[in-house]
């Protein structure tokens, strides 16, 4: 199919009698086909018509339809069960792709799926969040860029979803994000969103990293299959992804699971779960502990003239540093507390959790461990598994890819773009798009030094 | 020698160092009494780089009684390891150490081989979706990011004032010569805005010297290039001293040739050098304890080498563990 044959699809096609083959009430029962085959719930003729209860040539109509948009094909043959072997339909995934990325405090990742939400490539490396967030832009664009550039069959971006660190105000089922949340201090007055919306014509979705990261858990990880998950990242904040009915649970503002400000006390001082526990008390307690010759490793590595992370920390601990030891286990007891009472709230299959802490070392998790254990209802605690996340940053990258998929295809939100056969042609971004590029051209006539802006050509590169 | 990790694992993940997977005397002992049998696959068997990663992982597995019952050549194809694979899960080795060599056509082979539960330790690649732990155990590699990085500052000091650089990648879905692509214009960009680059990748080997040439006469103010490893690289400087350019070159590995050309002092004057009988050794180390059950990081990675002509005989014993090519020690005066 020629990429403008979906555009016109539906304007060409005609029946008989000239008159239109499907019309805009065709859209409700095309949104629940297409979403039927993209969640495999129906993969042949019969399975659609049973489940959507349509008729036989609604279903044939719709799915020509979608296959004429290039949305769902239908070839392999599938399992027979008595009589000729069904054709199996499918969706197309690789039909758009999506751009991912991560933005984390010390590192940036970078990926593209498709819209399934299959990780097709993944890149992270260390970057420093505090830079003028042109700068990360600029980069982010450079990365989104050589992705594209590798894809074998070229294949259009249908969206951008990012993972950030800070919470991201809920805007409602499938809607892109046309502003920039105040997210980071160094974001203040830069359009990301806009920026990255003008350079590659797509939309821009966000979320924050603890909710990127249990979609992906969810998806692609120790989740998968599961109804119920509670998901603790631990770093410099300690939050919490909740996932109910097997669905993530954002909260009336987006805010949900923001453990980090609750209240705890230990050894006579009380203070936030962030500051009691988070990595930033790892890194102060462990440089202490150095300082003062209580921790003869991190005390010989301050010698050596090696600085004292919170990684530091982590690894002494695991190599049985007492001091070391003591300080990650307060570290878990404490946030043990904190998901011991989530978790008797919730009743959750499984805990998951995840950072660099805890993947360097066991003694925070056996902190966590015993502590739930041992605040917890025996009925709670029954089947619950508490286990380290094996996606590292890719489970941000996975997730954010999710949560492109889930709003790209949102009924809401695909009704108004499906009959065009992509999103990027629904009116509201298209609408949204002369907008931010309307206000880019005024900014740069008002000012005489033009702005920096990712949609220039990088500086010094050229992709020929 | 920089001894500084730069880049991050395929999942983001902090680098381990190689000495975090060393042998005690009684995990060589458990190793010797189990009695394990392993398989080797890589992308190919030509070569030092291959030659040294084998010799230094087969030393080690002999020391743990650990038998290599057969090492697969698989010619740089990814429907051929595939079929390695799916014929290795019927012979179940204890583990496979096996270098991916492609990304999406191969992932799912190497799923097969951990749910038939053997072993699996990585070699410079992840396919991307495989999580470690759950697919695979340990993934083991040269810092290839740091590898671009120093590429490129080795370079650097030879390219003009707003010189053009040309940067030949592999156009294969790889992670290790994707990083060191990324890394090597990322450095340019950040520490020589006023370097321009110009970005060609090749499917084949064959394809690099044909794509270099086009590339020059597209772009005459190339003055320099750099090439993803030493092999392609070779032939390109060779196709390129035909066009009688003066230009000067930067690849990763330090192959005789490459060796010989930096000892000349053209066209190559930087190397980032991988540590392959190093990675060998730390790659069987990182099976053995795999075998026993150890708690063994997700990515172990090696620093590069960065080589220039002053250190190039040095370098060369370091990496490839025997003396330096005559050519070379003439080339130094070093011998008549």
């Amino acid at each position: 199919m020629s990429p403008h044959a979906a555009e016109t699809a539906e304007s060409t096609r005609t029946r008989g009698k000239g008159r239109p083959r499907t019309s805009e009430t065709a859209a409700p029962s095309l949104i629940e086909i297409l979403n039927l085959i993209r969640s495999e719930r129906a993969t042949t003729r019969q399975a659609l018509e049973r489940e959507s209860e349509l008729g036989r040539a609604v279903v044939a109509d719709r799915l020509q339809l979608l296959a004429d948009l290039g949305l769902v094909e239908e070839s392999e043959l599938g399992l027979a069960t008595g009589g000729r072997a069904p054709r199996l339909v499918r969706f197309s995934a690789r039909r758009g792709l999506v751009l991912v990325a991560t933005l984390d405090q010390t590192a940036i990742g970078m990926g593209v799926s498709d819209l399934s939400g299959n990780l097709l490539t993944e890149h992270h490396e260390a970057a420093d969040l505090t830079a003028p967030a042109a700068q990360l832009a600029n980069r982010l664009a450079t990365l989104f860029r050589w992705c594209l550039e590798r894809q074998t069959i070229p294949t259009a971006p249908w969206g951008i979803s990012l993972s950030v660190p800070g919470t991201v105000p809920s805007i409602g089922d499938g809607a892109f994000m046309t502003d920039t949340p105040p997210v980071l201090p160094a974001w203040e007055d830069f359009p990301l969103v806009e920026t990255l919306t003008r350079a590659f014509g797509v939309p821009v979705w966000m979320r924050s990293s603890v909710e990127t990261m249990t979609m992906g858990e969810l998806h692609a990880g120790a989740g998968l299959g599961l109804r119920s998950m509670l998901f603790i990242k631990v770093g410099r904040r300690i939050g919490a992804g909740i996932v109910c009915d097997g669905q993530l649970y954002r909260g009336a503002q987006g805010a949900a699971g923001l453990i980090g400000a609750l209240p705890v006390q230990s050894d006579g001082l009380s203070g936030t779960l962030d500051a009691m526990a988070g990595s930033d008390m790892i890194q102060r307690e462990g440089r202490a502990a150095a300082d003062s010759g209580r921790s003869p490793v991190l005390a010989d590595l301050l010698r050596r003239g090696g600085e004292i992370t919170p990684i530091e920390v982590s690894q002494a601990a695991q190599i049985g540093d007492p001091a070391a030891v003591a300080i990650l286990s307060t570290s878990g007891h404490l946030i043990g507390q904190v998901v011991a009472t989530l978790a008797n709230a919730l009743n959750p299959d499984i805990i998951v959790l995840s950072g660099t802490l805890v993947q360097t070392n066991d003694i925070l998790l056996a902190g966590i461990r015993e502590a739930v254990y041992g605040a917890s209802h025996p009925l709670v605690t029954r089947d619950l598994r508490i286990i380290r996340s094996q996606m590292g940053s890719s489970a941000g990258l996975v997730g954010a890819a999710r949560v492109a998929s889930e709003a790209i295809f949102a009924p809401a939100f695909l009704k108004d773009w499906i009959l065009q056969g992509k999103p990027t042609l629904h009116p509201d971004f298209a609408a949204f798009r002369a907008r931010t590029d309307n206000a880019a051209l005024r900014a740069s006539a008002d000012s005489a030094e033009v702005p920096p802006s990712v949609a220039a050509p990088p500086s010094a590169q050229e992709r020929s | 020698m920089t001894l500084t990790i730069s880049g991050l694992g395929p999942h983001g993940e902090r680098a381990a160092p190689p000495e975090r997977v060393s042998l005690l005397p009684e995990d060589i002992a458990a190793a010797k009494a189990a009695g394990k049998r392993v398989a080797v696959v890589l992308h190919t068997l030509n070569g030092d780089w291959t030659r040294l990663q084998i010799s230094g992982m087969l030393g080690i597995f002999g020391d743990c009684g650990v038998v290599v019952t057969e090492v697969v050549d698989c010619g740089f194809s990814a429907e051929r390891q595939v079929a390695e694979l799916d014929r290795l899960i019927a012979a179940k080795p204890d583990a496979i150490v096996a270098l991916p060599v492609a990304n999406e056509q191969v992932a799912a082979a190497f799923r097969r081989v951990s749910a038939a539960g053997i072993r699996l330790v990585l070699l410079e690649n992840v396919p991307t979706g495989l999580l470690p732990g759950s697919h695979y155990t340990s993934l083991v590699s040269s810092d290839n990011f740091g590898l671009g990085g120093m590429a490129a500052a080795g370079l650097a000091p030879h390219l003009a004032q707003g010189a053009a650089v040309g940067v030949l990648g592999f156009a294969a879905d790889f992670f290790a010569t994707n990083e060191r692509e990324i890394a090597f214009t990322n450095w340019m960009q950040a520490n020589r805005p006023d370097v321009r680059t110009h970005v060609r990748r090749f499917g084949t080997m064959d394809e690099a010297a044909d794509l270099a040439e086009r590339m020059i006469a597209d772009h005459p103010g190339i003055s320099g290039v750099f090439v993803v490893w030493d092999t392609p690289a070779a032939a390109v400087s060779i196709r390129l001293a035909a066009t009688g350019r003066a230009i000067v070159m930067a690849t990763v590995d330090l192959g005789e040739d490459v060796a010989i050309s930096l000892a000349a002092g053209r066209p190559f004057v930087a190397v980032a050098a991988q540590q392959p009988f190093r990675q060998g050794v730390v790659a069987a180390r990182t099976t053995i304890l795999a075998l026993l059950g150890r708690t063994i990081p997700a990515w172990i990675a090696l620093p590069g080498v960065p080589v220039a002509r002053d250190n190039v005989a040095d370098s060369f014993q370091i990496i490839w563990r025997k003396p330096a090519p005559r050519e070379v020690l003439r080339l130094l005066g070093l011998t008549p």
